[in-house]
C-alpha cells in the first residue's frame, strides 16, 4: 500500500468518523449476528399505568399487557439478553420521565439499557386513544437517551409494543427489527384450508380467503403488500393467484394447466419463479413480471419444484427428485450452472434460503424417518439438524433479521406453527387454536 | 514532495470525503422514514392493481377467476419492487422530546371477501361427485409409502373402473392424487401428480379414452383420515377416482 492510499483511506476513516458524530448518529453500529456478538443487557423497569381513578377495568392492565408484549419483543429481537431487574438486586422507585438513581446502580450491574414508560387511556370513555409514552436510559452515556411517545386505538396496543422494540434494536444495530413483521399461513376451516395473516408473535390472525376450498404455500411480495400463491379453480385445477392485502382484492397470475406450485417472487419483484407441470412433469419456470415472458428453468423427466431465491436474486435453490428421492439443488436464476447440495439421507426438500445468504433451511428426513428442520451453507461445507424427535415439520420460512426460522409441525399432535432460532435455541410454539395451521411465511422486514 | 501531493490529490481527496464520507459509515439512525406510510402498513397502495381485474376479482372467492389472459399469464402484475429507502420505514428513532406519533392498524383492514355461498357451492358440487362415484362403484388405488407405482390389487380396481367406462362412454372421470401426512406439502403435491397420472396411464391402457380422464393431486392436503399412524396413513396414499360432475 503507497502513501497516496493510506493518506485517502485514512482521511476517508477521519472525515466519516467526523461525519457521523456530526449528524448525530453517534452510536457504534454492531453486526448482531456475527458469531462473537455480545447481546446487549437490557431491562425494562416497567411500564406503568399513568390512568387516574377513573380507570375503566381495561386500563389498569393496559402497562402490564404492554409491558409483557415488549419484553417478549425484546428477548425475540436476539439484539438484546433481557436482564431481570429485581432479581439483581435493582429496585426502581419512582419511574418519571427522567433516570431513576436505581438505573446508576443498575449499570454498574452490567445493565447497558434500562427502558420504562407509562400507558393509560386519554379518558374513562371505552373509545379513548391510548397513550403510550417510552423512555431509554442509555448506561454508558448515563443519560435518558430518547423516548417515544405513540398514541392510538385501543386495538393497536401490542403494535405499540412492538413499535417501540424495533426503535430500540433500529437505535443499537441500525437494523428494522422484526416486531413488526407478518406471518402469513394457512389454517384449515372445515374441509377447506384458507390463508391468514398473523402477527409475528401468533397473535392477531386474520382470514384473507374465503372460497371454502384449497389455497396453498403462499409468498409474500418484497414490498408486503401481496401475496402469491396455489389455488384451486373448481377443485379440479391451480392456479397461481396473487392477492392484495390491503383491499382482499384477487386474482390469477398464472394458469397454464396442470400442477402450479411453490411460487415464490424474486426480491426485487422482477421475477416470478413456480413450478408448472403444465408441459408434463414438474418443472420449474421463472416469469418476468414487466414483459410477462415464460421461460422454463428445469427439462428432464423428474420432478422440480419449490424455488427459493438467494438474496442477491441471482441463485435459486430448489428441490428435485432427479436423482431417486427428493434432493436440494442449486442453479443460477436462469437455469443454468445447476449443481446438488444435499447428499446427506434420502429425503431433502423445501429450501429456503437465509435473507443473510449463509444458510439454506431444509426439511431433511432422518434415519428413524422423521422430517426435520435442517439448515445447510451454500457450499454444503457444513450441515446442522434443528429439530429433533417425533412429528413431521414442514415449510422454513426466515424471519427477516436471519435469526429465526418459522415452520410448521406435528410434534404436538395437529399441525401448528413454531419458531425457532438460528443457532436452535429457543423452540416456541406461536399458534394454539385451529385443527390444521401450515405453510408458514415470514414477511419481509418493514 | 508533500506539498505537491497535497496540490495534486486534494481535488481527489475531497471528492472521497465528500463521496466517501457517508459510505465509511453505515446507515444513519435518522432515516426519516415516512411514518405515515409505514403506519398504515399494507394499506398503502391500494387499488394499484388496476381496473382490468375487477371483474375477475369479484368472481375469485368461488375460485372461478379468469383474470389470466390466452398465454395463462396475467396482464396485471403489480411492480412489487421494495425501494430502497422503506428499509426502515416508520421507524423515526429516538428523541429527547419525543412528538406524537399516531399509530394506525394497517392490518385491520384485511377482511376476507367471504362470499358465503362460494363455500356452500364447493361443498354442494363435492357432495354431487361423491354420490355420482358411489352410484358408480368406482374404486380407488391405494399406494405404498414413497410410492407411485400400481400394486396388482390396484390394477384389479382399476379393470373395474374402466369397465364401467365401457357402459358410461359418455363419462368424464377425475382421478386425485393424495398423500399422507408425511413429507413437505410442496413435494407431496408432486408426488400427488405422479399418482394421479399412473392411474390415468394405466386406465389409458386399458382402453379408456384420455380425453375423458383428467388428473389434480390433492398433496397431504384433504386427507380421508387424521390420524397420526400407518392405518390412517395407508388410507391417504390413494388415488381416488370419481365421476366428474362439474367443469
Amino acid at each position: 500500500m503507497n502513501f497516496r492510499t493510506v493518506t485517502v483511506i485514512s482521511l476517508c476513516l477521519t472525515v466519516g468518523l467526523a461525519w457521523i458524530l456530526e449528524s448525530g448518529a453517534a452510536d457504534v453500529f454492531l453486526e448482531a449476528t456475527r458469531p462473537d456478538f455480545q447481546k446487549i443487557p437490557l431491562g425494562v423497569a416497567g411500564i406503568q399505568n399513568s390512568g387516574g381513578s377513573d380507570s375503566l377495568e381495561g386500563q389498569i392492565k393496559l402497562g402490564g399487557r404492554i409491558e409483557e408484549v415488549l419484553k417478549a419483543d425484546v428477548r425475540r429481537s436476539l439484539v438484546f439478553s433481557l436482564v431481570d431487574l429485581p432479581s439483581v438486586g435493582i429496585k426502581v422507585s419512582d419511574l418519571g420521565t427522567g433516570p431513576d438513581p436505581a438505573f446508576k446502580q443498575a449499570a454498574e450491574h452490567g445493565v447497558s439499557v434500562i427502558v420504562w414508560g407509562q400507558a393509560g387511556m386519554k379518558s374513562g370513555d371505552k373509545d379513548a386513544d391510548v397513550n403510550m409514552d417510552g423512555y431509554v436510559y442509555d448506561a454508558g452515556s448515563d443519560e435518558v437517551v430518547g423516548g417515544k411517545r405513540y398514541v392510538g386505538s385501543t386495538t393497536v396496543v401490542r403494535l405499540m409494543a412492538h413499535r417501540f422494540a424495533d426503535e430500540l434494536v433500529f437505535r443499537y444495530t441500525g437494523e428494522p427489527g422484526i416486531a413488526r413483521t407478518k406471518i402469513a399461513y394457512v389454517s384449515e376451516q372445515g374441509s377447506a384450508r384458507e390463508l391468514f395473516v398473523m402477527d409475528y408473535d401468533g397473535y392477531e390472525p386474520r382470514q384473507l380467503t374465503a372460497d371454502g376450498f384449497l389455497n396453498l404455500m403462499p409468498r409474500w411480495s418484497p414490498d408486503r403488500r401481496f401475496l402469491v400463491f396455489t389455488a384451486y379453480r373448481n377443485r379440479n385445477s391451480q392456479d397461481i393467484d396473487m392477492i392484495e392485502l390491503a383491499t382482499g382484492k384477487r386474482w390469477t397470475l398464472v394458469s397454464l394447466g396442470g400442477l402450479n406450485i411453490t411460487p415464490a417472487l424474486s426480491p426485487d419483484g422482477n421475477f416470478l419463479a413456480f413450478a408448472s407441470s403444465y408441459e408434463g412433469n414438474s418443472e420449474l419456470y421463472r416469469l418476468d413480471t414487466r414483459t410477462k415472458a415464460l421461460q422454463r428453468l428445469t427439462v428432464n423427466a423428474s420432478g422440480d419444484l419449490s424455488p427459493s431465491w438467494s438474496l442477491s436474486g441471482r441463485e435459486l435453490a430448489f428441490t428435485s427428485d432427479r436423482s431417486g428421492g427428493p434432493q436440494v439443488f442449486l442453479m443460477s436464476a436462469d437455469g443454468t450452472n445447476v449443481r446438488r447440495l444435499t447428499f446427506e439421507g434420502d429425503y431433502n426438500a423445501a429450501p429456503a434460503w437465509s435473507p443473510r445468504g449463509n444458510w439454506i433451511a431444509y426439511i431433511c428426513r432422518t434415519p428413524k424417518k422423521e422430517y426435520k428442520l435442517c439448515l445447510i451453507t451454500p457450499d454444503g461445507q457444513k450441515r446442522v439438524q434443528l429439530t429433533a424427535g417425533p412429528g413431521v415439520d414442514d415449510s422454513p420460512s426466515w424471519s427477516p433479521d436471519g435469526r429465526h426460522i418459522v415452520f410448521s409441525s406435528t410434534a404436538d399432535g395437529k399441525s401448528q406453527i413454531y419458531m425457532i432460532n438460528a443457532d436452535g435455541k429457543d423452540l416456541e410454539r406461536i399458534t394454539f387454536t385451529g385443527t390444521h395451521n401450515s405453510a408458514p411465511t415470514w414477511s419481509p422486514a418493514s | 514532495m508533500k506539498r505537491a501531493y497535497g496540490t495534486i490529490y486534494l481535488p481527489l481527496i475531497l471528492a472521497v470525503v465528500v463521496l466517501g464520507a457517508p459510505g465509511c459509515s453505515k446507515k444513519a439512525v435518522q432515516s426519516g422514514g415516512d411514518t405515515q406510510s409505514s403506519q398504515q402498513g399494507m394499506a398503502k397502495g391500494s387499488g394499484s392493481s388496476g381496473s382490468s381485474v375487477s371483474g375477475s376479482s369479484e368472481s375469485s372467492a368461488s375460485g372461478s377467476s379468469d383474470g389470466a389472459t390466452s398465454g395463462g399469464v396475467s396482464p396485471n402484475f403489480p411492480d412489487t419492487a421494495l425501494s430502497g429507502r422503506d428499509a426502515s420505514s416508520g421507524l423515526r428513532g429516538l428523541d429527547k422530546s419525543p412528538s406524537e406519533e399516531r399509530v394506525g392498524n394497517g392490518g385491520n383492514t384485511l377482511l376476507a371477501k367471504a362470499d358465503p355461498g362460494s363455500a356452500g357451492r364447493q361443498m354442494d358440487e363435492i357432495r354431487a361427485e361423491q354420490s355420482a362415484s358411489t352410484a358408480a362403484g368406482l374404486r380407488d388405488v391405494f399406494f405404498a409409502y414413497d410410492s407411485f407405482s400400481i400394486s396388482e390389487e390396484g390394477r384389479q380396481a382399476l379393470s373395474r373402473n374402466a369397465e364401467w367406462m365401457k357402459s358410461n362412454s359418455g363419462a368424464q372421470l377425475k382421478i386425485e392424487g393424495h398423500c399422507d401426512e408425511r413429507g413437505t406439502s410442496a413435494y407431496n403435491l408432486v408426488l400427488g401428480e405422479k399418482r394421479a397420472k399412473s392411474v390415468r396411464n394405466y386406465l389409458v391402457e386399458l382402453g379408456v379414452a384420455a380425453n375423458h380422464l383428467s388428473v389434480v393431486s390433492y398433496g397431504k392436503e384433504r386427507p380421508f383420515c387424521k390420524e397420526h399412524a400407518e392405518s390412517c396413513y395407508s388410507q391417504n396414499r390413494r388415488g381416488h377416482v370419481v365421476v366428474k360432475t362439474g367443469k
